[in-house]
């Protein structure tokens, strides 16, 4: 017999308890997706995180920066949005109904991620255009830099912003999984059963 | 900042297999666990920042000792064969009965000591005395578990 089992009974009794005091401000989850494994973070106020793969340090301390220390392991927090990407990557769901936070970002990056959301399923746009309906024309290279720290990705679809060229631009989870999203949206290719084969990251 | 989610990640096992060791019971050693990190969590920051660890078996410690005070309940044969392994011809039972008897302050000394090999001075730490009481919390269980299984 191994402690794991005990363990696991344990630590979700732990939450449940944490949970009715009130103790937890930010649950998270990890989910399987056609692109592999994604983690997910539910604050007071909606979903704060969405991460390719496991979060890093800096990840979770903008997350504990933000909203202190009590971000734990938390299921139920998570259902709702797990539910929705479960139909976005089935290809029943266009666009997203939780609730998200962009409170630590700067007013700059909530007005790039703020006209990012408003691109709609399945076309694109350009760093410029979003940088212009953010007020600053100029501003397309922060504009980038400001999509390429999305938290929320998916959900805010700056996999939908592309560079002026139409090459693809960047991607936190790599540019396979941008082709993807995009090839999903516009309906040119279906999630195979047991999901996409692992992405290249670049 | 540490987030309580990486407190439980860090150090959940080590203080669950700490529980089992100082309670001998499962479902004790399931309650010690959860009442360790629900203080903690309450309770949070620790005293001092980056000592988390002690933090926590010190409060594992305390939360034991209440509880060995409040109820005196059996240990349970498949748990102890969790909590230490048998050897020397000593059995389980005897072992049991022999731990169950000692008062909480040396159960916890004699665990942090001999089973989870810790040094005195953390010991000391954990349970709020001097190095010297630790030491000698150590000797007096050991003398009254020799004198219970000889």
């Amino acid at each position: 017999m191994t402690l794991e089992p005990l363990m696991s009974e344990a630590r979700e009794r732990l939450i449940t308890r944490a949970r009715r005091e009130d103790l937890i401000t930010v649950g998270y989850d990890t989910m399987d997706s056609p692109l592999g494994p994604l983690w997910i973070a539910v604050g007071p106020r909606g979903v704060v995180a969405i991460h390719y793969g496991k979060p890093d340090e800096r990840e979770l301390g903008r997350i504990s920066r933000t909203y202190g220390p009590a971000v734990l392991p938390d299921r139920r927090r998570c259902d709702r949005i797990e539910i929705e990407l479960d139909q976005y990557f089935a290809g029943r769901r266009r666009a997203f109904d939780v609730h998200f936070d962009l409170t630590p970002l700067t007013p700059f990056q909530r007005s790039i991620l703020a006209a990012t959301a408003k691109v709609p399923y399945g076309e694109v746009t350009t760093y410029r255009t979003v940088a212009r309906k953010a007020g600053n024309e100029q501003a397309s290279r922060a504009a980038g830099g400001a999509l390429g720290a999305n938290p929320i990705p998916i959900v805010v679809p700056c996999h939908r912003v592309v560079a002026t060229d139409g090459s693809l631009g960047g991607y936190a989870g790599g540019l396979d999984a941008k082709r993807r999203l995009l090839a999903l949206e516009r309906g040119e290719a279906r999630v195979p059963a047991g999901g996409w084969p692992p992405a290249r990251k670049v | 900042m540490v987030t309580f989610g990486e407190l439980l990640e860090r150090h959940e096992r080590e203080i669950f297999a700490y529980a089992l060791r100082l309670t001998g019971d499962r479902d004790d050693a399931d309650d010690l666990y959860q009442e360790t990190f629900l203080a903690a969590f309450r309770g949070w920051p620790p005293p001092r920042s980056g000592n988390e660890r002690a933090w926590l078996y010190k409060i594992a410690t305390n939360k034991a000792i209440d509880r060995a005070r409040k109820q005196r309940g059996l240990v349970s044969l498949a748990d102890l064969r969790l909590a230490a392994p048998e050897r020397d011809g000593v059995t389980l039972a005897d072992l049991r009965n022999a731990i169950r008897l000692l008062p909480g302050g040396q159960r916890a000394a004699f665990v942090l000591r001999k089973i989870e090999g810790r040094p005195y001075q953390e010991i000391a730490d954990t349970l709020g005395c001097s190095e010297e009481a630790a030491r000698s919390r150590v000797a007096e269980a050991m003398k009254k578990l020799k004198e219970a299984i000889r």
